[in-house]
This record gives C-alpha cells, sequence and structure tokens, in this order.
C-alpha cells in the first residue's frame, strides 16, 4: 500500500519534471512554425493559424553554410582538445615530476578563465600570427581555451584506474607512450567521450569569440542565429527553425558516441 | 624513479624513451598552459593600466581601477549573486542529476536508451540565444508560458512575477541553469557508474538483497568521488563563469539583481571601454576562482601526490 | 574470467581506438585545410554573392540636387578596389537595406568586390565588441558604421580614424545636411563621419484603433499625455497605456528623455548631458522625475523581461495602446504587417512649447590605416549622395541626412510629415543621450539608473545616484566637445 503512494507520488514528480525539461522545447517548436505577426501574439503554446513549414526551408537556406563551418570548427578544436587533454591528463596523474603539483595547480585554475576576459589579448595573439580571421584561428583559440578542461578531466579519471594494468605492461617492456595509447585509452573511453561531449558543447555554443574572429565564410551557427533574428525586425520563427535544424549536428554527435559509451562496462550488470 | 643516465645502453634507451615521454604528454600541455597564462597575466597588469577607451593604454594606474571597482555597489552586488549562484546552482544539479542517473541505470539497459540519454542533452545543443529567448517567454508574468499553464490548471494562485521581481529574479535564472547543465552531470556520473568493480560490487549487493537506495548511497557514493568531484568543479566554474543566460533572459535586470560579475565585466569593457576596469573584475573571478579551487586542488594533491 | 574479458575488450577496443584516432586525423587535417584554404579564400578576388538582388528599377522622381562631382583619378596599381565594411543590418528590412547600399555602390563603381562582416545587435552592441578587439589587435576594417556623437568621439579619441574634412568640402555636404547634424560628426573641428540619416528618439507611437475608438489625439506634451492614458486606462482596463521593454536599459531613458526634454527645454537638456547642470540642484532634472513617477503606474509592468521589439509588440498584439521609440519601429512594425499611418500613428513627442527632435545618426568614416583607402572614399561619396539616401533610409526607416531630398519619397505619411518639418527647421535637432552627448561609459550606467528608477521611483536615490555618475565619469570633460545652439 505504502509502495503504491509511493510510487504514485515519483511518478507526478517525475511527469512534472518532464513537463519542466520538454516545455521549451515544444515552444520552440511552435514558433519556428508560425509568422512573426503570430508571434507577437504571445500565444506561446498554442500553434499558428496554419503550421509554416517553409520557414524551415528559409532557415535552412540562411543557416547551412554556418552549421557546415560550426561542424568543421567544433568537431576539430574538441578533437584536438580532448586528445592533448588525454596525453596532459596522464601526465598530470602518473608523472610525478617536480613540476607536476604547480602545473596542475595552474591547469586547473586555468578552467576558470572567463572568455571575456581574454578575448582580448586572444585576438591580438592571432593577429600577430595572421591566423586572425580564419578557421584554423578560431579551432586554435578553442582549443586553446579547453585543454585545461580536457586535461583535469581526464586526469581525475585516470586518477581512479587501478594502475595494475599499466604496472605489468611496464614490467613486460613497454614505454609509458605504448602503454598509453594500446592500454590505458582503450580503458578511457568513457571519459574520453564525456571530455568530449563536455567540450563540444561548449565550443558549438560559444559566442564572443565567434563573433570577433569569424568572418562572413566562417560564420558559426551562433552568430547566425543572432543575425537570423536581426537587429530591428526580431524574425524568432526564422531563429528558431534554424536553431533546432542546427541542434541535429550536437545530437547526432552525441549519439554516435553513445556507442562507445555503453560498451565500457559488463552492461546490464544492475538490471533489477 | 628513472634516472638520465648515460653511457649505459639501458640507461640510453631510457633517455631516448623519456625524450618521447617529455615530448608527448608534458610538452603540449605546458604550451597551451603558457599560451593561457600569458594571457591571464595580460589581464592582471591591464587591471593596473590605464586602458580607458578603445584605443590600448598600458602605462601604469596603480590600484585607481581598483579602488573605483569596490566603490561601486555593482560590484558587491555582483559577489553576492554569484555566491548565490555557486550554492543554489550547483548542489541542487548534483542532487538531482545523481536520482535521475541511478534512475536511468536501474531502467536498465532497453531499446532507446541512446536516444534517451542523447534527448537529455538537447538543452545543451541549441544555442543559448535561442533557448535563453524561450525562457524569457516561458517567464513572462502576464503571457509567459509558465504562467499561461497555471492558469489553464486552474492553478492561478501559483502565478509568479519570475524574473520580474527582484527579490526572486536570480532563482528563476539558476533554475534555467540546472535545466541547461542536468544533461552533463547524468553523463559524467552515468560514466563514473560505469567502472567495472562497481558493477560488480553493486552486482554482489543486489544478489545480498540490498534495496535500491541502500545500494545508492552505501556503496555507490562512496566509490564514485572521482566522478562526483569532476562534476563538482564543473558546475562550480560554470556557475562562476556564467554570463549567457544573464545576457539574453534579463541583462543583469531588473536594476542589479541578477548582474553577475562576469557580465559587468562584459559591459565595463566592450559598452562603457573601460577595459582596466573589466580586467579588474576579471582578477576577481580569478580570485574567487582560487578560493573554491584550493580545497579541490588540496585535497586532490593529497590523493594523488602521495 | 577477468583477464579473458580484458584482452576479449583489449581487441575490439584497439579497433575502435584505431577508426577514432583516424576519424580524429582526418578532422584535423580537414580542419587544417580549411583553415588555410579559408585564409587564402579571404584574401583572393573571389566574388561575393552579397548582392543577390538583380532589380532593375528606373528612377522615375527627379530630384534636384547639387551634381556631386565624382573625381577620376588615376587608380593607383598598388590598391585593390576592394571594401571591408563592418555593419549591423543583418535580417528582414535592415538587410534589404543593406543590399541597396551596396547595389547603389556598385552603380556608381562597378569594378569593386565588397567584403561585408555584419555583426546582428541593435545599435551595434555586438559591433562595438568585434570591432573593439579587433582594433585593439591591429585588424580594421576600411570602414564601420557608427552612431556619431561620444562612441566616434572614442574612435577618433584612439586615432582610428582619418580626418575628412576634404571629402565634405568636395561634396559641399556641411550645407546639404541640418547643422547639428554636421555637429554630431565634428569633433575638434574636424568632420570624421559621413552620415547616411537620422534616426529620431522621441516619438510616440499609437494605435489607430485604440484612438479612434475612444476618440484621442496624440498627446503633445505631459498633461496630454496624462489624460490620454487615464482615458485609456478608464475605457480599457485590460490594456496598457504604455508599452515599455526596459531588458536593454536604454529604453527607460527614452522615456524619461520625451518627459525631460519639455522641462528642461532644448538648452537645458544639452547643458544636463554636458555635465552642466548638477542634478541636485537642477530643478528640471527633479521635476521631470516626478512626472515620470506620475506616469510609472501607466506603464506596462513586466518591462525588465522584454526588449524593446517585444514592447512594439505589445500595442500590435494589442496589449498596450503607444510606446515611444524610434524611427527605427516603423521597420518592426512593417515587418508585422502594420502600416504608418494605417494601423499605427506617430508623433514626435512633446511638441509643446517647443517642437523638438532628438535624434542620432548612422554614419560611415574612414579607418585609420584602411586596406582600401581610395575605394573607402569612393563609398562615402556614395554614403552622401541622395540616391544612396532614398534607396537605404526609405526601406530602413530612419529619416533622410540630406535636406534637399523631397520627403514625399518616403511611403508613409508619418515620415513624410517629419522629414518636411526637419527640413525647414533643421535647427531643432538634437543629439540624443542614447547616441549620445555623455560619454559611453556614463550612459551606459545611467541606463541602469534610470530603468531601475522606473521599477522602482525612489526620486532622492535617483539623484544622488546619477550626481555620482556625472563625477564619477567626468562627464563635463569627455561632453566638452559638443555644441548646440549656444551651449
Amino acid at each position: 500500500m505504502n509502495k503504491s503512494i509511493t510510487k504514485y507520488v515519483l511518478l507526478l514528480v517525475l511527469a512534472i519534471f518532464l513537463l519542466w525539461y520538454l516545455l521549451p522545447l515544444y515552444v520552440v517548436v511552435m514558433t519556428s512554425l508560425k509568422s512573426p505577426i503570430e508571434i507577437t501574439q504571445r500565444t506561446y503554446l498554442l500553434p499558428g493559424l496554419e503550421l509554416r513549414f517553409e520557414n524551415y526551408v528559409e532557415a535552412f537556406k540562411l543557416s547551412h553554410m554556418s552549421i557546415i563551418n560550426s561542424s568543421i570548427i567544433t568537431g576539430a578544436a574538441t578533437a584536438i582538445s580532448t586528445f592533448f587533454g588525454g596525453l596532459g591528463g596522464y601526465f598530470l596523474s602518473r608523472f610525478k615530476w617536480k613540476i607536476s603539483k604547480p602545473l596542475f595547480v595552474l591547469v586547473v585554475i586555468g578552467m576558470f578563465i572567463p572568455y571575456q576576459a581574454v578575448l582580448i589579448p586572444l585576438v591580438q595573439l592571432m593577429a600577430t600570427t595572421r591566423l586572425a580571421l580564419t578557421y584554423a584561428g578560431l579551432i586554435l583559440s578553442y582549443v586553446l581555451l579547453n585543454v585545461p578542461m580536457a586535461s583535469t578531466l581526464m586526469g581525475t579519471f585516470f586518477f581512479g584506474l587501478p594502475k595494475e594494468l599499466e604496472e605489468s605492461a611496464e614490467v613486460d617492456g613497454a614505454s609509458k607512450v605504448q602503454i598509453f595509447f594500446r592500454i590505458v585509452s582503450p580503458v578511457a573511453a568513457p571519459a574520453y567521450v564525456s571530455t568530449a561531449i563536455i567540450i563540444f558543447t561548449q565550443i558549438w555554443n560559444e559566442f564572443l569569440i565567434a563573433l570577433t574572429l569569424s568572418t562572413p565564410y566562417t560564420t558559426p551557427i551562433t552568430v547566425k542565429l543572432a543575425e537570423i533574428k536581426g537587429s530591428y525586425v526580431a524574425l524568432y520563427n526564422l531563429q528558431m527553425a534554424a536553431a533546432l535544424i542546427s541542434s541535429l549536428i550536437p545530437l547526432t554527435f552525441f549519439l554516435v558516441l553513445q556507442k562507445y559509451f555503453i560498451k565500457g562496462a559488463l552492461a546490464g550488470a544492475l538490471k533489477g | 624513479m628513472v634516472s638520465l643516465g648515460r653511457g649505459v645502453t639501458k640507461a640510453g634507451r631510457k633517455f631516448r624513451t623519456r625524450i618521447s615521454e617529455i615530448l608527448i604528454f608534458f610538452l603540449p600541455l605546458l604550451f597551451f598552459t603558457a599560451i593561457l597564462y600569458f594571457m591571464v597575466t595580460w589581464t592582471i597588469y591591464v587591471s593596473f593600466s590605464n586602458w580607458e577607451g578603445v584605443e590600448p593604454k598600458y602605462d601604469f594606474a596603480g590600484l585607481r581601477w581598483y579602488e573605483l571597482m569596490f566603490s561601486l555597489s555593482r560590484t558587491h552586488i555582483d559577489v553576492r549573486n554569484n555566491l548565490i549562484w555557486l550554492i543554489v546552482g550547483v548542489l541542487p544539479t548534483l542532487f538531482i542529476a545523481l536520482f535521475l542517473a541511478y534512475f536511468l541505470e536501474i531502467w536498465g539497459a532497453r531499446k532507446g536508451e541512446s536516444i534517451i540519454r542523447t534527448l537529455i542533452l538537447y538543452p545543451a545543443s541549441m544555442s543559448f540565444i535561442v533557448t535563453g529567448t524561450i525562457w524569457s517567454w516561458m517567464y513572462q508574468p502576464d503571457k509567459g508560458v509558465i504562467n499561461t499553464l497555471l492558469r489553464m490548471l486552474n492553478l492561478s494562485f501559483l502565478e509568479s512575477r519570475f524574473i520580474t521581481d527582484p527579490a526572486t529574479a536570480n532563482y528563476w535564472l539558476i533554475l534555467i541553469f540546472i535545466w541547461q547543465y542536468l544533461g552533463f552531470a547524468i553523463i559524467i556520473l552515468q560514466a563514473s557508474f560505469r567502472t567495472t568493480e562497481l558493477q560488480e560490487m553493486v552486482e554482489a549487493a543486489t544478489i545480498d538483497g540490498a534495496g535500491k537506495l541502500n545500494t545508492l548511497f552505501r556503496i555507490i557514493l562512496p566509490n564514485i568521488r572521482g566522478g562526483i568531484l569532476i562534476l563538482l568543479s564543473l558546475l562550480l566554474i560554470s556557475a562562476l563563469k556564467v554570463f549567457d543566460i544573464v545576457y539574453i533572459v534579463t541583462f543583469g535586470g531588473p536594476g542589479y539583481s541578477t548582474d553577475v560579475l562576469a557580465f559587468f565585466m562584459y559591459i565595463a569593457t566592450f559598452q562603457q571601454h573601460l577595459v582596466a576596469l573589466g580586467a579588474c573584475l576579471a582578477v576577481i573571478i580569478f580570485v574567487i576562482a582560487f578560493i573554491l579551487v584550493i580545497p579541490y586542488t588540496l585535497y586532490a594533491l593529497k590523493r594523488w601526490f602521495t | 574470467m577477468w583477464k579473458q574479458e580484458k584482452n576479449r575488450r583489449k581487441i575490439s577496443r584497439r579497433e575502435a581506438l584505431s577508426t577514432a584516432g583516424k576519424i580524429a586525423v582526418s578532422v584535423i587535417i580537414t580542419g587544417v585545410v580549411a583553415g588555410v584554404g579559408g585564409y587564402y579564400l579571404g584574401s583572393t578576388t573571389a566574388p561575393l554573392a552579397t548582392i543577390t538582388k538583380t532589380e532593375t528599377r528606373t528612377e522615375t522622381r527627379t530630384v534636384t540636387v547639387t551634381a556631386s562631382p565624382t573625381i577620376t583619378a588615376t587608380p593607383t596599381p598598388m590598391e585593390e578596389r576592394k571594401l571591408e565594411i563592418f555593419h549591423w543590418w543583418t535580417a528582414g528590412g535592415e538587410r534589404e537595406a543593406a543590399d541597396a547600399m551596396f547595389r547603389v555602390f556598385k552603380q556608381k563603381y562597378p569594378d569593386v568586390q565588397i567584403v561585408e562582416n555584419p555583426v546582428a545587435g541593435g545599435g551595434g552592441v555586438s559591433h562595438r565588441v568585434v570591432l573593439q578587439a579587433r582594433l585593439a589587435a591591429g585588424l580594421p576594417p576600411d570602414t564601420w558604421q557608427t552612431l556619431g556623437g561620444a562612441e566616434l568621439k572614442a574612435y577618433v579619441d584612439g586615432g582610428y580614424l582619418v580626418p575628412i574634412d576634404d571629402l565634405w568640402d568636395e561634396l559641399n555636404y556641411a550645407n546639404a545636411i541640418p547643422k547639428p547634424l554636421a555637429d554630431m560628426v565634428t569633433i575638434g573641428g574636424h568632420r570624421y563621419t559621413v552620415p547616411l540619416n537620422i534616426h529620431i528618439q522621441n516619438i510616440l507611437y499609437y494605435d489607430n484603433k485604440v484612438f479612434s475608438e475612444l476618440g484621442l489625439k496624440a498627446p503633445t506634451n505631459f498633461d496630454e499625455l496624462m489624460n490620454v492614458v487615464k482615458a485609456i486606462k478608464g475605457a480599457k482596463p485590460n490594456i496598457w497605456p504604455l508599452a515599455l521593454g526596459t531588458k536593454e536599459k536604454w529604453e527607460a531613458a527614452f522615456v524619461f528623455d520625451a518627459i525631460f526634454l519639455e522641462v528642461a527645454g532644448p538648452e537645458g537638456y544639452v547643458k544636463f548631458y554636458k555635465g552642466l547642470s548638477d542634478p541636485r540642484t537642477d530643478p528640471a532634472f527633479r521635476t521631470a522625475l516626478e512626472k515620470l513617477k506620475e506616469l510609472q503606474p501607466y506603464i506596462y509592468p513586466y518591462h525588465s523581461g522584454l526588449t524593446w521589439d517585444e514592447s512594439c509588440g505589445l500595442v500590435v498584439s494589442g496589449d498596450a495602446a503607444m510606446v515611444t521609440m524610434g524611427t527605427w519601429a516603423i521597420g518592426y512594425f512593417q515587418s508585422r504587417g502594420w502600416s504608418a499611418g494605417k494601423e499605427f500613428g506617430a508623433v514626435t513627442y512633446p511638441q509643446k512649447p517647443e517642437r523638438i527632435l532628438l535624434g542620432h545618426t548612422d554614419s560611415y568614416g574612414m579607418a585609420k590605416g584602411a586596406p582600401h583607402p581610395r575605394t573607402c572614399r569612393d563609398w562615402l561619396r556614395t554614403v552622401a549622395s541622395p540616391e544612396f539616401q532614398i534607396a537605404v533610409d526609405v526601406t530602413q526607416g530612419g529619416l533622410f541626412a540630406r535636406l534637399d531630398i523631397d520627403p514625399k519619397e518616403f511611403p508613409d505619411p508619418v515620415r513624410q510629415e517629419m522629414q518636411s518639418y526637419l527640413r525647414s527647421n533643421p535647427g531643432k535637432l538634437i543629439l540624443d543621450q542614447h547616441g549620445s552627448i555623455a560619454p559611453f561609459s556614463f550612459t551606459q550606467a545611467y541606463w541602469d539608473v534610470m530603468a531601475a528608477f522606473i521599477v522602482e521611483p525612489n526620486v532622492e536615490k535617483t539623484i544622488s545616484d546619477v550626481a555620482a555618475l556625472f563625477e564619477t565619469y567626468k562627464v563635463k570633460e569627455e561632453a566638452a566637445w559638443y555644441h548646440w545652439g549656444a551651449v
């Protein structure tokens, strides 16, 4: 008897939670199918008089180049950051050099740097290396800002990894490099995946640096979405449609990476 | 420890290995950290300079801008707000994510688990420009989504003024933060659930007949300290650096009630052209970060290096 | 058992990792190639598809204008015919206006390639950020959109703009536009930019339906305004008399300015924003605040969560009857299918005792160290031309900068009337605080104080806060460059 009350309460809580979590998505979809004057009416919950799927066509035309740009930039920056993060994290957790402690502190604090604080020196740096208005410049900027986080995330994971695997391999004569790539990394797949997801999302959604260092050729999607809405005309419908279309990329990315996530364990051990 | 010997072939090989170790593991990290800190040093220097206006001015001005910053009431409100964000934003996210992650694990590897886990991340897959706008629509007191829904369900007494009420605005913004970060939190926690030893322990406990909640608190929690630590630092950082949500949803208003340091920094640097003042604010963020980081660092150092 | 598991996993892991590795490497390579490619793409003369409209519009109206001579100098072999330009007109009607700009430019100078960098964000909010970072890094474009006033001064002080007095003389531009407009872009006696329009700040928009239903006329001073708001509130309690959206803070200053202008008069207004009158002792400031306090109950209460366009939306959706906004709102209303004179009316406010227009301008100058100075000068000449201003201003929503263009070029009666008024009374134009007279360091904080006042009208506190702001940001010194009338 007690159990079913708890169950109902839990279900209610779950339902409210789901509502709260999914309501914004619903509003995005509804708004994307309206016309500007309907949006002005602020009937957010109700659909418009007609469902204007042509908004999506228009939005796609406006945004497809940016989606490609963002994919290239974010994908490359994530891959590079995660890669170096893995290396760096391994260093911080396994190599007990004199410099490890101070470097570790610096790296961790480095995660706290707000983008606004480094925007100006970053642009100056990019200008001197003549990379300022290119894909490479943007990618490098994001890598610079995300390697600390990647290193810390991977480092914390490696710390929790028991050393027996590596020690036995070392006894067998393998070098640290070999151990890292052949033995440790495969086991660290879930950590790589989590790190990649986090960094991907941070970069994909970043606005300020994308705004400053991009050109009309390299406009990432965050900047493009702001453009689509416009300064004076507030075209929310197109903006929402474009946002939905562009969100498919990160979602697909997440979906693809899930595979490596699940394989990491004796799956189903918790099945009640 | 391996010594950099010479002459002996085994030591020679160790030397070469050591070089490759340095190159691959150490140098990249050092390189990136160095560049990053070059930029940090620049910021610290500018905070002591006289840079106001569009063009760079690097002449030394001492504590002038720090004095100004501390004399503004806005700074104090900001620090207070950031602290609220840190406490009220981080802990609830952690707890909710913990329960949800566990719940998903219990639910088991049914079909569509990947899809669910992907959908959980949808808030993070749409640009904050859009999600911020949506949430400001959700919160509009007269025709916004939430209040309209409450009216439809005859629950009008629950209506709120949300972000237009200076007293509660911060908390509604923090709710958006939680909404944004739950997905990540669940992912990270699930990654830590999935270590083999933990799985074995849980299996053993289930066989022994332990209840679900018991398992969560007695077995899982103590053993995912690493994951919780990561998650905690990630959330603390995001809460301290929060800018996007404030920028889009309230712009620091009403008045300064939702203003935060990162936002004030943006206004000071780029709209008021008071770059030195902005740098001072950035330094304050670093200081708070440092204070936060010290416990984490001490803990991790103790565990990792002893 | 344990080791067997591991070995099995290890093998499939290795495959997985090598694929992941290959993916990573290929992504990195793609990234580098794209990066290098993009770099070179950016510097070659690849045709840019900014001009997508191929309209053949034949101008049938004859505009009497003093001919603007185009000096065809022999081209310097070094300079590419390219123009790098920053602006913030990115969507809808603004985008059309931007396209119109470039279309006219290309008609006059067909050999130019235009490289534009549009940065969305009304009033150049984000644009300012990008520009500051780029200028500090030594990467200026040829020209950029700027509001004139204190913002322009910030760039001039930084040495980022080149004086263009000779161009003004060549085009006789000082005589083609209202003197106050020319003064907005004149710093230290030199001209720095070419204004292309005038955006009027103090306009009162109203829902024609509500007004005709209640038999109301557009108010021309504060007392009439109070009568109107009370009438609306009485007859239609579900409608808010005055819409407002203060999310970006500056909107609050618009409402205040409209009241302040009437109380202080034009000279008082200018003196105040130049920091020459003390808020603590200035009776006009105090009176204006108290009047705003009187108006406050009739203003939409949830304004802190709305942007300016959403506040105009309140009028369109019938939730509010009036809104104070600048001329750019016309573009917004049009995008919602409302036309000036039909669904909505608009008047400058206040009109008694004196009808003053508060305005600022969009203008373009020439960067110091511009990569293509000759092309830039051609651009500036185009900006000053009547064909350009007709094509652009009609679409974008501002008034013409030039006085010699026929107001009938505007399709709506509202702007026709305003332009005619300006034509006959060019001296009635003042630089508004948005544009602005006082330095931006002050203006930003001032907006915050005003927005807070509308949330909680505390006159004493606001007066002392504003007085402190004037001192902290040294407004008296920084605004001394601006002159209007005798001030």
